[in-house]
């Protein structure tokens, strides 16, 4: 199955996804798609004309361009999903406008799809990080 | 995701006693034609799918729990994000913290593996009124 990871670019999710048998949808494949078949400069701080228009898909105009930039590249991951893991409170996932919006938006994004999703609480002990592996793997193998 | 090229990150947790340089030349002895990139949390190993699917296999096989990977956007010596090219490097602030979340993941691993289980914390319930007006009376 095809799992979205919450933050998009976490390397623990991505590895765990793959490692328990799943396709793990991440911000660096689709970022690679544009570093080898566009002639963007750098993407994803540049971004295309098509990408401005698939973002207004998933937010408004009124919202601040980084949002629409984000969402161009997340927004088709989480429409091709078939589930998704949520880490919350990751100490590097906050920010002001741009960021902290776009991952609300996410969130958002994931549950009006009604897809499958699972929230784990970001480990701060080996206690936790242990019921964290437990419980990713136990709902990623029930979802075979 | 490209069939053609794939870029992977292999970092290792720091509860592990491999080295880098160890890594990469586990990586070069596999005999595959990959390009190896020493760094200094691991290395960075660029192929077509198919054979980094292999060398990721046997890595795994080898250091099950203590390598992670992921797959990077930028090609190994990209000027845009190479450091050794003046590149930018944005996002490696990320790389470094889940660097240090590796060791617990590793120490969780383990523990499944030897067969522990998801154990939920108990929920935790609103007080009734009863206890907490005991609470509150003066003894």
């Amino acid at each position: 199955m095809k799992i979205f990871i919450d933050p998009p670019n976490s390397l623990v999710l991505f590895d765990l996804v793959e490692r328990f048998g799943h396709e793990p949808l991440s911000t660096m494949a689709a970022i690679q798609e544009r570093v080898d078949n566009l002639e963007v400069d750098m993407p994803p701080m540049n971004v295309t004309l098509d990408d401005v228009v698939k973002g207004l898909k998933y937010a408004g105009i009124e919202v601040p361009s980084g949002v629409r930039g984000r969402l161009a590249l997340w927004g088709p991951l989480i429409e091709e999903a078939d589930a998704a893991i949520i880490m919350d409170d990751c100490p590097y996932s906050f920010g002001c406008v741009g960021c902290e919006r776009s991952n609300l938006m996410i969130k958002y994004l994931i549950h009006r799809r009604g897809i499958p999703a699972l929230h784990v609480k970001y480990p701060e002990t080996d206690e936790d990080a242990v019921n964290f592996v437990a419980q990713a793997k136990e709902w990623m193998e029930g979802l075979k | 995701m490209s069939e053609e090229r794939e870029t992977r990150l292999f970092m290792i947790s720091p509860r592990s006693m491999l080295t880098p340089d160890q890594l990469v030349r586990m990586v070069h002895s596999f005999g595959d034609k990959a390009l190896v990139k020493e760094t200094c949390y691991g290395c960075l190993v660029e192929a077509p799918r198919s054979e980094i699917l292999q060398i990721l296999a046997k890595v795994r096989e080898k250091y099950p729990n203590e390598v992670f990977s992921k797959i990077r956007a930028y090609r190994c010596s990209d000027p845009r994000r190479c450091r050794a090219q003046h590149g930018t490097r944005p996002g490696y602030a990320q790389l470094e913290e889940e660097w240090a979340l590796l060791a617990k993941i590793q120490y969780g691993l383990e523990k499944v593996e030897a067969g522990a289980k998801y154990d939920p914390k108990p929920e935790k319930k609103r007080l009734d009124v009863n206890t907490f007006k005991k609470i509150c009376e003066v003894q």
